[in-house]
């Protein structure tokens, strides 16, 4: 099993109820073959740094889950045959500290206090050299 | 004797807060690394060290894949507020 991260955007036509319905699409695609969901990060609905098929907003989901490299195979075919999904990014994480960052960002999210983080990073930033010294 | 410095010593902002691993998701944890085009900044101008510049290069492409940070910002596609939404 390996630690994996999965970040896809759906496109912002959909209800929410659509875009719920194909967020558990991902979910069961992962659980399918034995994969576990470790966590998950609701990021919700973004405005695009680009136009993506005509689109300016997307709906971001993030999946922090353990998988054979196998099932990362069929559940990118499955997304890439989904028309709703514009973009999707696996991450891999094989090295010893990246699987501690994988497992801080669980915790992160498994834990309430989390919201914090979180509502942090959608934020309007306006001077790029004013965070630099908060976020280092 | 030596050239008065310029500007003030470098140093690595991710070093100071022994980094392990920098997100993609949080634009703002890599920002001062971008220029104002959205280019990435060289590690002579930001004071990131090897390591960690390296870090910022994946995390900076894995966001513009992902639509989180553009890829350009040029005069045919004027955006009023480009770091709007990031």
């Amino acid at each position: 099993m390996t630690h994996y991260e999965l970040l896809f955007v759906i496109k912002p036509t959909h209800t929410q109820e659509e875009i719920d319905a194909h967020i558990a699409n991902v979910k069961a695609s992962i659980e399918k073959d034995g994969g576990v969901i470790a966590a998950t990060q609701n990021m919700g609905m973004r405005k695009l740094a680009y136009e993506v098929e005509k689109h300016n907003r997307g709906y971001y989901t993030a999946y922090y889950f353990t998988a054979k490299p196998a099932t990362i195979i069929e559940v990118e075919r499955l997304i890439r045959i989904n028309e709703s999904i514009l973009k999707f990014m696996t991450v891999k994480y094989a090295k010893k500290k990246e699987i501690i960052a994988w497992e801080t960002a669980v915790k992160r999210l498994n834990n309430p206090h989390s919201a914090k983080e979180e509502a942090v990073a959608p934020k309007v930033e306006v001077a790029p050299e004013a965070t630099a010294d908060s976020e280092a | 004797m030596a050239e008065k410095r310029k500007y003030k010593k470098r140093y690595c902002k991710y070093c100071e807060t022994k980094t392990d691993y920098i997100d993609f998701k949080n634009v703002s944890s890599f920002k001062f690394s971008l220029s104002e085009r959205f280019k990435i900044m060289p590690r002579r101008l930001t004071g990131n060290c090897k390591r960690h510049q390296d870090m910022v290069t994946i995390a900076i492409k894995r966001a513009r894949q992902t639509a989180m940070i553009p890829y350009i910002v040029d005069r045919q596609n004027v955006v009023t507020n480009p770091f709007e939404g990031l």
